[in-house]
Protein backbone atom coordinates (compact mmCIF):
# COMPACT_ATOMS: atom_id res chain seq x y z
CA UNK A 1 0.00 0.00 0.00
CA UNK A 2 1.26 3.45 -0.94
CA UNK A 3 2.26 5.75 2.14
CA UNK A 4 0.22 8.83 1.22
CA UNK A 5 2.36 11.16 3.40
CA UNK A 6 6.02 11.39 3.88
CA UNK A 7 6.73 9.72 7.25
CA UNK A 8 10.45 9.80 7.06
CA UNK A 9 10.26 14.10 6.71
CA UNK A 10 10.33 14.63 10.46
CA UNK A 11 13.35 11.60 11.00
CA UNK A 12 15.09 14.14 8.07
CA UNK A 13 14.45 17.09 9.91
CA UNK A 14 15.87 15.20 13.31
CA UNK A 15 18.79 14.34 11.72
CA UNK A 16 19.21 17.85 10.09
CA UNK A 17 18.43 19.37 13.80
CA UNK A 18 20.95 17.08 15.51
CA UNK A 19 23.96 18.34 13.21
CA UNK A 20 23.21 21.86 13.12
CA UNK A 21 22.90 21.33 17.22
CA UNK A 22 26.19 19.71 17.27
CA UNK A 23 27.87 22.79 14.41
CA UNK A 24 25.97 25.08 17.33
CA UNK A 25 28.00 23.15 20.17
CA UNK A 26 31.29 23.31 18.54
CA UNK A 27 31.13 26.74 17.49
CA UNK A 28 29.80 27.63 21.33
CA UNK A 29 32.22 25.74 23.04
CA UNK A 30 35.30 27.75 20.22
CA UNK A 31 34.32 31.18 20.86
CA UNK A 32 33.18 33.50 23.88
CA UNK A 33 33.70 36.72 25.61
CA UNK A 34 37.19 35.98 25.64
CA UNK A 35 38.08 34.60 22.40
CA UNK A 36 40.66 31.91 23.92
CA UNK A 37 40.58 27.96 23.91
CA UNK A 38 41.56 27.78 27.35
CA UNK A 39 40.40 24.27 28.72
CA UNK A 40 39.36 25.69 32.08
CA UNK A 41 37.28 28.31 30.50
CA UNK A 42 35.29 25.47 28.54
CA UNK A 43 35.15 22.96 30.53
CA UNK A 44 33.82 25.34 33.56
CA UNK A 45 31.96 28.54 31.95
CA UNK A 46 31.08 27.62 28.20
CA UNK A 47 30.19 24.06 28.83
CA UNK A 48 27.81 24.67 31.51
CA UNK A 49 25.88 27.46 29.26
CA UNK A 50 25.63 25.28 26.11
CA UNK A 51 24.06 22.60 28.15
CA UNK A 52 21.68 25.20 29.87
CA UNK A 53 21.32 26.40 26.33
CA UNK A 54 20.61 23.63 25.18
CA UNK A 55 17.94 22.62 28.02
CA UNK A 56 16.34 25.87 27.80
CA UNK A 57 15.70 26.06 24.10
CA UNK A 58 14.50 22.26 23.97
CA UNK A 59 12.34 23.13 26.78
CA UNK A 60 11.20 26.23 25.36
CA UNK A 61 9.95 25.14 21.97
CA UNK A 62 8.55 21.92 23.08
CA UNK A 63 6.29 24.11 25.86
CA UNK A 64 5.52 25.97 22.92
CA UNK A 65 4.51 23.26 20.47
CA UNK A 66 2.62 21.90 23.54
CA UNK A 67 0.57 25.28 24.12
CA UNK A 68 -0.36 25.87 20.58
CA UNK A 69 -1.76 22.16 19.94
CA UNK A 70 -3.82 22.08 23.83
CA UNK A 71 -5.18 25.33 23.07
CA UNK A 72 -5.66 24.97 19.49
CA UNK A 73 -4.01 28.26 18.68
CA UNK A 74 -0.71 28.73 16.50
CA UNK A 75 0.18 32.46 18.31
CA UNK A 76 0.38 30.80 21.60
CA UNK A 77 3.58 30.00 23.36
CA UNK A 78 4.75 30.24 27.31
CA UNK A 79 5.65 34.14 26.81
CA UNK A 80 2.80 35.33 24.39
CA UNK A 81 -0.02 33.39 26.90
CA UNK A 82 1.76 35.17 30.03
CA UNK A 83 3.16 31.86 31.45
CA UNK A 84 6.92 32.94 31.69
CA UNK A 85 5.56 36.43 33.39
CA UNK A 86 4.05 34.32 36.22
CA UNK A 87 7.17 32.12 36.48
CA UNK A 88 9.70 35.14 36.58
CA UNK A 89 7.15 36.61 39.28
CA UNK A 90 7.24 33.18 40.95
CA UNK A 91 11.33 34.16 40.72
CA UNK A 92 11.08 37.09 41.89
CA UNK A 93 8.74 36.22 45.15
CA UNK A 94 11.52 33.56 46.04
CA UNK A 95 13.96 35.96 45.34
CA UNK A 96 12.28 38.11 47.94
CA UNK A 97 11.89 35.33 50.00
CA UNK A 98 15.63 34.72 50.13
CA UNK A 99 15.47 31.54 47.76
CA UNK A 100 18.01 32.49 45.14
CA UNK A 101 20.89 30.58 46.60
CA UNK A 102 19.16 27.64 45.89
CA UNK A 103 18.67 26.47 42.11
CA UNK A 104 15.28 23.97 43.42
CA UNK A 105 14.42 26.77 45.28
CA UNK A 106 14.80 29.51 42.62
CA UNK A 107 12.41 27.03 40.29
CA UNK A 108 10.56 25.80 42.63
CA UNK A 109 8.85 29.43 42.94
CA UNK A 110 9.37 29.94 39.15
CA UNK A 111 6.88 26.80 39.07
CA UNK A 112 4.91 28.02 41.46
CA UNK A 113 4.44 31.50 39.36
CA UNK A 114 3.58 29.63 36.10
CA UNK A 115 1.42 27.38 37.33
CA UNK A 116 -0.68 29.87 39.00
CA UNK A 117 -0.55 31.63 35.40
CA UNK A 118 -1.02 28.73 33.65
CA UNK A 119 -3.98 27.21 35.44
CA UNK A 120 -5.78 30.63 35.54
CA UNK A 121 -5.53 30.07 31.49
CA UNK A 122 -7.00 26.38 31.94
CA UNK A 123 -9.72 27.95 33.71
CA UNK A 124 -10.21 30.84 31.07
CA UNK A 125 -10.06 27.78 28.47
CA UNK A 126 -13.01 25.71 30.45
CA UNK A 127 -15.29 28.29 30.73
CA UNK A 128 -14.88 29.27 27.04
CA UNK A 129 -14.70 26.53 25.69
CA UNK A 130 -10.87 27.42 23.77
CA UNK A 131 -12.17 30.58 22.22
CA UNK A 132 -8.77 31.01 21.06
CA UNK A 133 -8.96 34.83 21.20
CA UNK A 134 -10.47 35.36 24.65
CA UNK A 135 -7.53 32.79 25.61
CA UNK A 136 -5.11 34.33 23.74
CA UNK A 137 -5.94 37.86 25.05
CA UNK A 138 -6.36 36.82 28.75
CA UNK A 139 -2.78 35.28 28.16
CA UNK A 140 -1.15 39.26 27.12
CA UNK A 141 -2.92 40.65 29.91
CA UNK A 142 -1.89 38.43 32.15
CA UNK A 143 1.53 38.37 30.78
CA UNK A 144 1.19 42.65 31.45
CA UNK A 145 0.32 42.01 34.92
CA UNK A 146 2.82 39.52 35.96
CA UNK A 147 5.40 41.94 34.25
CA UNK A 148 4.18 45.01 36.04
CA UNK A 149 4.52 43.56 39.47
CA UNK A 150 8.10 42.54 38.53
CA UNK A 151 8.63 46.26 36.89
CA UNK A 152 7.30 47.42 40.50
CA UNK A 153 9.50 45.02 43.00
CA UNK A 154 12.47 46.35 40.78
CA UNK A 155 11.37 50.01 41.19
CA UNK A 156 10.79 49.52 44.89
CA UNK A 157 14.41 47.33 45.60
CA UNK A 158 17.91 47.75 46.01
CA UNK A 159 19.36 49.45 42.90
CA UNK A 160 22.74 47.76 42.53
CA UNK A 161 20.44 44.72 42.21
CA UNK A 162 17.98 46.06 39.21
CA UNK A 163 20.55 45.95 36.19
CA UNK A 164 21.08 41.98 37.05
CA UNK A 165 17.31 41.48 37.36
CA UNK A 166 17.03 43.22 34.12
CA UNK A 167 19.43 41.26 32.79
CA UNK A 168 17.64 38.01 33.91
CA UNK A 169 14.61 39.07 32.41
CA UNK A 170 15.65 39.76 28.88
CA UNK A 171 17.27 36.67 28.76
CA UNK A 172 20.59 35.90 30.60
CA UNK A 173 22.69 32.60 30.19
CA UNK A 174 25.36 33.43 32.42
CA UNK A 175 24.93 32.02 35.44
CA UNK A 176 24.94 28.50 34.19
CA UNK A 177 27.27 26.12 36.31
CA UNK A 178 28.48 22.98 35.72
CA UNK A 179 26.03 21.16 37.94
CA UNK A 180 22.69 23.69 37.82
CA UNK A 181 22.82 23.16 34.15
CA UNK A 182 23.33 19.27 33.81
CA UNK A 183 20.41 19.37 36.37
CA UNK A 184 17.87 21.40 34.59
CA UNK A 185 19.00 20.04 31.56
CA UNK A 186 17.92 16.43 32.63
CA UNK A 187 14.57 17.85 34.06
CA UNK A 188 13.93 19.16 31.09
CA UNK A 189 14.41 15.66 28.96
CA UNK A 190 12.61 14.25 31.53
CA UNK A 191 9.54 16.70 30.99
CA UNK A 192 9.60 16.93 27.30
CA UNK A 193 9.44 13.19 26.97
CA UNK A 194 6.35 13.61 29.11
CA UNK A 195 4.49 15.30 26.92
CA UNK A 196 5.66 13.42 23.64
CA UNK A 197 4.18 10.04 25.16
CA UNK A 198 0.80 12.69 25.14
CA UNK A 199 1.34 12.91 21.25
CA UNK A 200 -2.03 11.40 20.46
CA UNK A 201 -3.69 13.66 22.41
CA UNK A 202 -2.06 16.52 21.55
CA UNK A 203 -3.32 15.45 17.50
CA UNK A 204 -6.44 15.25 18.70
CA UNK A 205 -6.37 18.66 20.22
CA UNK A 206 -5.57 20.45 16.89
CA UNK A 207 -9.04 20.11 15.99
CA UNK A 208 -10.42 21.71 18.89
CA UNK A 209 -11.75 20.39 22.42
CA UNK A 210 -14.94 18.94 20.70
CA UNK A 211 -13.54 16.89 18.19
CA UNK A 212 -10.49 15.60 20.90
CA UNK A 213 -13.34 14.67 22.68
CA UNK A 214 -15.40 12.67 20.06
CA UNK A 215 -12.13 11.29 19.10
CA UNK A 216 -11.61 9.48 22.91
CA UNK A 217 -9.46 12.14 24.33
CA UNK A 218 -10.59 12.68 28.17
CA UNK A 219 -9.97 16.56 27.30
CA UNK A 220 -10.00 18.32 30.81
CA UNK A 221 -7.77 15.44 32.28
CA UNK A 222 -5.58 15.39 29.81
CA UNK A 223 -4.83 19.64 29.65
CA UNK A 224 -4.80 19.15 33.47
CA UNK A 225 -1.95 17.40 33.17
CA UNK A 226 0.05 19.05 30.85
CA UNK A 227 -0.73 22.40 32.19
CA UNK A 228 1.21 21.05 34.97
CA UNK A 229 4.00 19.17 32.99
CA UNK A 230 4.51 22.66 31.09
CA UNK A 231 4.24 25.03 33.97
CA UNK A 232 7.26 22.40 35.58
CA UNK A 233 8.88 23.06 31.68
CA UNK A 234 8.60 26.36 31.55
CA UNK A 235 9.40 27.52 35.24
CA UNK A 236 12.66 25.33 35.37
CA UNK A 237 13.70 27.81 32.26
CA UNK A 238 12.87 30.57 33.24
CA UNK A 239 14.26 30.47 36.81
CA UNK A 240 17.43 29.28 34.66
CA UNK A 241 17.57 32.01 32.22
CA UNK A 242 15.08 34.42 32.35
CA UNK A 243 12.44 35.39 29.64
CA UNK A 244 13.23 34.08 26.22
CA UNK A 245 10.59 35.15 24.16
CA UNK A 246 10.14 33.69 20.25
CA UNK A 247 11.85 30.23 20.33
CA UNK A 248 8.84 28.85 21.47
CA UNK A 249 7.30 30.53 18.89
CA UNK A 250 9.40 30.51 15.65
CA UNK A 251 10.87 26.75 16.33
CA UNK A 252 7.59 25.19 16.63
CA UNK A 253 6.08 27.07 13.37
CA UNK A 254 9.41 25.94 11.39
CA UNK A 255 9.46 22.47 11.96
CA UNK A 256 5.48 22.25 11.84
CA UNK A 257 6.25 23.90 8.08
CA UNK A 258 9.15 21.00 7.47
CA UNK A 259 7.63 17.91 9.20
CA UNK A 260 3.64 18.65 9.47
CA UNK A 261 2.02 18.45 13.11
CA UNK A 262 1.72 14.99 13.76
CA UNK A 263 3.47 15.55 17.50
CA UNK A 264 4.99 12.16 16.96
CA UNK A 265 7.44 13.38 14.77
CA UNK A 266 6.86 17.26 15.79
CA UNK A 267 8.07 17.24 19.62
CA UNK A 268 11.70 15.42 18.74
CA UNK A 269 12.07 17.99 15.83
CA UNK A 270 11.10 20.95 18.02
CA UNK A 271 13.61 19.81 20.95
CA UNK A 272 16.77 19.72 18.37
CA UNK A 273 16.08 22.61 16.98
CA UNK A 274 14.82 24.65 19.57
CA UNK A 275 18.09 23.12 21.88
CA UNK A 276 20.40 24.39 18.16
CA UNK A 277 18.70 27.47 17.98
CA UNK A 278 19.33 29.34 21.46
CA UNK A 279 22.87 27.65 21.33
CA UNK A 280 23.49 29.76 18.38
CA UNK A 281 22.03 32.33 19.57
CA UNK A 282 24.05 32.40 22.77
CA UNK A 283 27.28 32.44 20.96
CA UNK A 284 25.35 35.74 19.03
CA UNK A 285 25.00 37.15 22.40
CA UNK A 286 28.56 36.71 23.06
CA UNK A 287 30.55 37.59 20.28
CA UNK A 288 28.56 40.14 18.66
CA UNK A 289 29.02 42.99 21.11
CA UNK A 290 32.61 41.88 22.59
CA UNK A 291 33.59 42.41 25.14
CA UNK A 292 30.08 43.46 25.95
CA UNK A 293 27.04 40.60 26.42
CA UNK A 294 23.94 40.96 24.66
CA UNK A 295 20.88 39.42 26.47
CA UNK A 296 20.11 36.12 24.88
CA UNK A 297 16.55 37.40 24.98
CA UNK A 298 16.94 40.79 22.62
CA UNK A 299 18.90 37.90 20.06
CA UNK A 300 16.22 35.96 19.88
CA UNK A 301 13.76 38.90 18.87
CA UNK A 302 15.98 40.72 16.85
CA UNK A 303 16.30 37.51 14.84
CA UNK A 304 12.98 36.14 15.60
CA UNK A 305 10.40 38.78 14.18
CA UNK A 306 11.82 39.26 10.82
CA UNK A 307 12.04 35.38 10.04
CA UNK A 308 8.16 34.88 11.53
CA UNK A 309 7.30 37.81 9.63
CA UNK A 310 8.50 35.98 6.45
CA UNK A 311 7.21 32.66 7.30
CA UNK A 312 3.56 34.26 7.99
CA UNK A 313 4.13 36.34 4.65
CA UNK A 314 5.32 33.01 2.82
CA UNK A 315 2.17 30.91 3.92
CA UNK A 316 -0.01 33.21 2.82
CA UNK A 317 1.50 33.22 -0.66
CA UNK A 318 1.51 29.53 -0.55
CA UNK A 319 -2.42 29.73 0.88
CA UNK A 320 -3.54 31.79 -1.87
CA UNK B 1 -37.76 -5.48 15.85
CA UNK B 2 -34.51 -3.48 16.34
CA UNK B 3 -33.90 -2.22 19.79
CA UNK B 4 -32.62 1.04 21.06
CA UNK B 5 -28.98 1.63 20.51
CA UNK B 6 -28.29 5.28 22.35
CA UNK B 7 -30.98 7.14 23.81
CA UNK B 8 -31.18 10.46 25.80
CA UNK B 9 -33.74 10.28 28.53
CA UNK B 10 -35.05 13.82 30.44
CA UNK B 11 -31.69 15.86 29.46
CA UNK B 12 -31.73 19.42 30.33
CA UNK B 13 -28.37 21.68 30.13
CA UNK B 14 -27.43 25.54 29.48
CA UNK B 15 -24.98 27.35 28.90
CA UNK B 16 -23.76 29.54 31.56
CA UNK B 17 -27.41 31.41 33.11
CA UNK B 18 -29.04 31.55 29.70
CA UNK B 19 -32.24 30.11 28.78
CA UNK B 20 -31.69 26.16 28.73
CA UNK B 21 -30.53 24.76 25.59
CA UNK B 22 -31.77 21.71 26.23
CA UNK B 23 -34.97 21.15 28.37
CA UNK B 24 -36.18 17.21 29.33
CA UNK B 25 -35.13 16.33 25.97
CA UNK B 26 -35.76 12.32 25.35
CA UNK B 27 -35.13 10.55 22.46
CA UNK B 28 -34.56 7.39 21.18
CA UNK B 29 -32.19 5.78 18.02
CA UNK B 30 -32.64 2.59 16.95
CA UNK B 31 -30.13 0.42 15.83
CA UNK B 32 -29.76 0.66 12.04
CA UNK B 33 -31.92 3.99 12.20
CA UNK B 34 -31.46 6.90 10.24
CA UNK B 35 -33.14 9.79 12.26
CA UNK B 36 -33.05 13.39 11.15
CA UNK B 37 -32.88 16.14 13.94
CA UNK B 38 -34.33 19.17 12.23
CA UNK B 39 -35.36 22.57 13.65
CA UNK B 40 -34.65 26.14 13.30
CA UNK B 41 -31.42 27.93 14.33
CA UNK B 42 -30.43 27.98 17.76
CA UNK B 43 -33.27 25.00 18.63
CA UNK B 44 -30.59 23.44 20.48
CA UNK B 45 -30.13 20.60 17.79
CA UNK B 46 -25.63 20.64 18.26
CA UNK B 47 -26.05 21.13 22.09
CA UNK B 48 -28.22 17.56 22.10
CA UNK B 49 -25.89 15.81 19.68
CA UNK B 50 -22.94 16.49 21.98
CA UNK B 51 -24.81 15.46 25.00
CA UNK B 52 -25.42 12.41 23.15
CA UNK B 53 -21.80 11.97 22.41
CA UNK B 54 -20.50 12.52 26.22
CA UNK B 55 -18.92 15.98 25.12
CA UNK B 56 -20.45 17.69 28.10
CA UNK B 57 -18.89 17.08 31.95
CA UNK B 58 -21.41 14.47 33.37
CA UNK B 59 -21.88 17.45 35.88
CA UNK B 60 -22.92 20.05 33.68
CA UNK B 61 -26.63 18.64 32.71
CA UNK B 62 -28.96 16.39 34.22
CA UNK B 63 -30.76 13.55 32.83
CA UNK B 64 -29.15 10.40 31.03
CA UNK B 65 -27.96 8.88 28.47
CA UNK B 66 -27.52 5.38 27.63
CA UNK B 67 -25.87 3.36 25.22
CA UNK B 68 -27.48 -0.52 24.84
CA UNK B 69 -29.34 0.26 27.69
CA UNK B 70 -26.20 1.15 30.12
CA UNK B 71 -25.54 4.54 31.42
CA UNK B 72 -22.74 6.00 28.30
CA UNK B 73 -20.66 8.22 31.08
CA UNK B 74 -19.98 4.74 32.47
CA UNK B 75 -17.50 3.94 29.42
CA UNK B 76 -14.16 5.31 29.55
CA UNK B 77 -13.70 7.82 27.07
CA UNK B 78 -11.36 5.76 24.36
CA UNK B 79 -14.60 3.39 24.64
CA UNK B 80 -17.42 6.02 24.49
CA UNK B 81 -15.24 6.89 20.75
CA UNK B 82 -15.52 3.33 19.72
CA UNK B 83 -19.10 3.76 19.95
CA UNK B 84 -20.43 7.15 19.67
CA UNK B 85 -18.97 9.68 17.12
CA UNK B 86 -19.62 13.41 16.76
CA UNK B 87 -18.75 14.95 13.36
CA UNK B 88 -19.39 18.52 13.33
CA UNK B 89 -19.65 20.77 9.48
CA UNK B 90 -16.51 21.64 9.33
CA UNK B 91 -12.90 21.17 10.91
CA UNK B 92 -10.29 23.58 12.10
CA UNK B 93 -7.38 24.44 10.11
CA UNK B 94 -4.89 26.53 11.27
CA UNK B 95 -2.09 23.92 11.63
CA UNK B 96 -0.75 22.12 8.50
CA UNK B 97 -2.11 18.39 8.81
CA UNK B 98 -2.44 16.43 5.69
CA UNK B 99 -5.85 15.09 4.95
CA UNK B 100 -4.78 11.31 5.68
CA UNK B 101 -3.47 12.62 9.20
CA UNK B 102 -6.51 14.87 9.68
CA UNK B 103 -8.75 11.06 8.66
CA UNK B 104 -6.37 9.08 10.81
CA UNK B 105 -7.07 10.68 13.69
CA UNK B 106 -10.02 8.68 13.50
CA UNK B 107 -7.96 5.80 14.67
CA UNK B 108 -6.41 7.55 17.85
CA UNK B 109 -9.47 5.85 20.19
CA UNK B 110 -7.64 2.02 19.57
CA UNK B 111 -4.22 3.50 20.27
CA UNK B 112 -1.40 1.38 18.52
CA UNK B 113 2.19 1.65 20.31
CA UNK B 114 3.44 4.37 22.00
CA UNK B 115 6.43 5.73 20.32
CA UNK B 116 4.52 4.23 16.53
CA UNK B 117 2.49 6.59 14.37
CA UNK B 118 -0.33 3.54 13.37
CA UNK B 119 -0.74 0.06 12.95
CA UNK B 120 -1.49 -2.13 9.46
CA UNK B 121 -4.96 -2.32 10.49
CA UNK B 122 -4.94 1.99 10.84
CA UNK B 123 -3.87 2.51 7.80
CA UNK B 124 -5.89 -0.43 6.26
CA UNK B 125 -9.04 1.56 8.17
CA UNK B 126 -7.95 5.10 6.83
CA UNK B 127 -7.14 3.83 3.24
CA UNK B 128 -10.76 1.84 2.86
CA UNK B 129 -12.55 4.89 4.53
CA UNK B 130 -11.32 7.66 1.97
CA UNK B 131 -11.77 5.33 -0.84
CA UNK B 132 -15.14 5.43 0.24
CA UNK B 133 -15.85 8.70 0.38
CA UNK B 134 -14.18 9.22 -2.51
CA UNK B 135 -11.53 11.39 -1.20
CA UNK B 136 -8.45 8.78 -1.11
CA UNK B 137 -7.17 11.32 -4.11
CA UNK B 138 -7.23 14.05 -1.52
CA UNK B 139 -4.59 12.06 1.04
CA UNK B 140 -1.26 14.31 0.55
CA UNK B 141 -3.47 17.62 0.46
CA UNK B 142 -3.12 20.33 3.25
CA UNK B 143 -6.32 20.04 4.73
CA UNK B 144 -6.31 24.05 4.44
CA UNK B 145 -5.80 24.17 0.96
CA UNK B 146 -9.14 21.87 0.38
CA UNK B 147 -12.65 23.44 -0.35
CA UNK B 148 -15.63 23.20 2.26
CA UNK B 149 -17.10 20.24 0.52
CA UNK B 150 -13.75 18.53 0.36
CA UNK B 151 -13.06 19.13 4.00
CA UNK B 152 -16.79 17.60 4.79
CA UNK B 153 -15.44 14.15 2.72
CA UNK B 154 -12.75 14.00 4.67
CA UNK B 155 -14.31 14.85 8.01
CA UNK B 156 -17.08 11.68 6.96
CA UNK B 157 -14.21 9.53 6.22
CA UNK B 158 -12.71 10.42 9.51
CA UNK B 159 -15.89 9.30 11.10
CA UNK B 160 -16.17 5.83 9.06
CA UNK B 161 -12.26 5.19 10.04
CA UNK B 162 -13.17 5.64 13.45
CA UNK B 163 -15.68 2.44 13.53
CA UNK B 164 -18.13 4.25 15.85
CA UNK B 165 -21.65 2.10 15.68
CA UNK B 166 -23.05 5.50 16.12
CA UNK B 167 -22.78 8.30 13.65
CA UNK B 168 -23.93 11.86 14.70
CA UNK B 169 -23.40 14.22 11.80
CA UNK B 170 -23.63 18.05 12.45
CA UNK B 171 -24.34 19.43 9.06
CA UNK B 172 -21.58 17.34 7.61
CA UNK B 173 -23.14 17.31 4.60
CA UNK B 174 -24.04 20.86 3.94
CA UNK B 175 -21.31 22.08 1.59
CA UNK B 176 -20.76 18.72 -0.13
CA UNK B 177 -22.19 18.86 -4.01
CA UNK B 178 -25.15 16.69 -4.92
CA UNK B 179 -23.20 14.00 -6.28
CA UNK B 180 -21.23 13.51 -2.79
CA UNK B 181 -24.49 14.42 -1.10
CA UNK B 182 -25.66 11.35 -2.53
CA UNK B 183 -22.80 9.11 -2.01
CA UNK B 184 -22.73 10.16 1.34
CA UNK B 185 -26.64 8.89 1.49
CA UNK B 186 -25.74 5.67 0.41
CA UNK B 187 -22.62 5.01 2.25
CA UNK B 188 -25.60 6.12 5.10
CA UNK B 189 -27.84 3.62 3.94
CA UNK B 190 -25.31 0.93 3.59
CA UNK B 191 -24.27 1.48 7.06
CA UNK B 192 -27.55 1.33 8.55
CA UNK B 193 -28.35 -2.11 6.86
CA UNK B 194 -24.87 -3.05 8.82
CA UNK B 195 -26.65 -2.37 11.48
CA UNK B 196 -25.48 1.25 12.42
CA UNK B 197 -27.23 4.29 13.38
CA UNK B 198 -27.28 7.83 11.97
CA UNK B 199 -28.24 11.17 13.96
CA UNK B 200 -28.12 13.66 10.83
CA UNK B 201 -28.83 17.40 11.80
CA UNK B 202 -29.55 18.88 8.45
CA UNK B 203 -31.17 22.51 7.46
CA UNK B 204 -31.44 20.86 3.96
CA UNK B 205 -35.29 19.18 5.00
CA UNK B 206 -35.23 17.43 1.88
CA UNK B 207 -31.74 16.17 2.08
CA UNK B 208 -32.73 14.44 5.86
CA UNK B 209 -36.37 13.46 4.15
CA UNK B 210 -34.84 11.35 1.12
CA UNK B 211 -32.12 9.37 3.72
CA UNK B 212 -33.65 9.32 6.99
CA UNK B 213 -36.30 6.53 8.56
CA UNK B 214 -37.34 8.74 11.51
CA UNK B 215 -37.26 12.39 12.37
CA UNK B 216 -37.50 14.70 15.80
CA UNK B 217 -38.36 18.27 15.51
CA UNK B 218 -36.93 21.09 18.00
CA UNK B 219 -37.29 24.22 18.79
CA UNK B 220 -36.11 26.50 21.84
CA UNK B 221 -34.46 22.98 23.30
CA UNK B 222 -37.80 20.93 23.26
CA UNK B 223 -39.45 17.78 21.26
CA UNK B 224 -41.97 19.03 19.19
CA UNK B 225 -43.00 16.20 17.13
CA UNK B 226 -41.03 12.86 16.60
CA UNK B 227 -41.52 9.61 14.66
CA UNK B 228 -41.65 8.09 10.97
CA UNK B 229 -40.80 11.13 8.07
CA UNK B 230 -43.63 11.02 6.42
CA UNK B 231 -46.28 10.86 9.53
CA UNK B 232 -43.66 14.11 11.23
CA UNK B 233 -43.70 16.05 7.64
CA UNK B 234 -47.60 15.00 6.98
CA UNK B 235 -48.47 16.53 10.17
CA UNK B 236 -47.86 19.98 9.07
CA UNK B 237 -45.21 20.72 11.97
CA UNK B 238 -42.55 22.50 9.17
CA UNK B 239 -44.55 25.27 9.09
CA UNK B 240 -44.85 26.05 12.97
CA UNK B 241 -41.03 25.34 12.89
CA UNK B 242 -40.18 27.76 10.28
CA UNK B 243 -43.31 30.87 10.20
CA UNK B 244 -42.69 32.44 6.75
CA UNK B 245 -41.54 29.88 4.90
CA UNK B 246 -44.51 29.30 3.08
CA UNK B 247 -44.18 25.24 2.98
CA UNK B 248 -45.94 23.19 1.12
CA UNK B 249 -45.56 19.35 1.66
CA UNK B 250 -45.82 16.94 -1.43
CA UNK B 251 -44.80 13.21 -2.18
CA UNK B 252 -41.48 12.88 -4.31
CA UNK B 253 -42.43 11.71 -7.39
CA UNK B 254 -39.52 9.33 -7.82
CA UNK B 255 -38.97 8.19 -4.00
CA UNK B 256 -42.15 8.81 -2.24
CA UNK B 257 -40.36 10.68 0.30
CA UNK B 258 -42.02 13.67 1.26
CA UNK B 259 -40.61 17.15 -0.28
CA UNK B 260 -40.58 20.22 0.96
CA UNK B 261 -40.95 23.17 -1.35
CA UNK B 262 -40.96 26.58 0.10
CA UNK B 263 -40.53 30.26 -0.58
CA UNK B 264 -43.48 32.46 -3.10
CA UNK B 265 -46.22 30.01 -3.42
Amino acid sequence: MAKPTDRKQPVRMMIAGVLAWIVAIVFALKFGATGGSDPEIVAQIRLPRVILASAVGMGLSVAGATLQALFANPLCEPYTLGISSGAALGAVIGVALGLEMSMAGLAGSAFLGALVFAFVLYLIASRTRSASMSLLLAGVVMGFFGSSLVALWMALADSSGVQGAMLWLMGDLSRARPGGSVFTFTAVLILALMVWSRWRALDAFLMGEDTAGSLGVSVSAVRRRLVIILSLLIGLCVSAAGMIGFVGLVVPHFARRQCGSVHLGLLPACAVWGAAVLVLADLVARVAARPYELPVGVVTALVGTPLFMWMILRRGRDVT
Amino acid sequence: MSKTILGAYCLSFSYGHKRPALDEISIELMQGGIMALLGPNASGKTTLLKALAGLFPRNEFSGIVRYCGLDFFGYPHSERAKRVVYVSQDMRAEFPLTAYDAVMMGRLCYGARLFVHASRADHDAVQSAMERCACWELRSRMIDALSGGERQLVLFARALAQGARVLLLDETLSRMDLHHQAMAGRILRGLSAQGYSTVLVAHDVNLASEWADTCVMMQKGRVVASGPVKEVFGAGHLGGLYPGAEITVAPSPVSGAPKVYFGRR
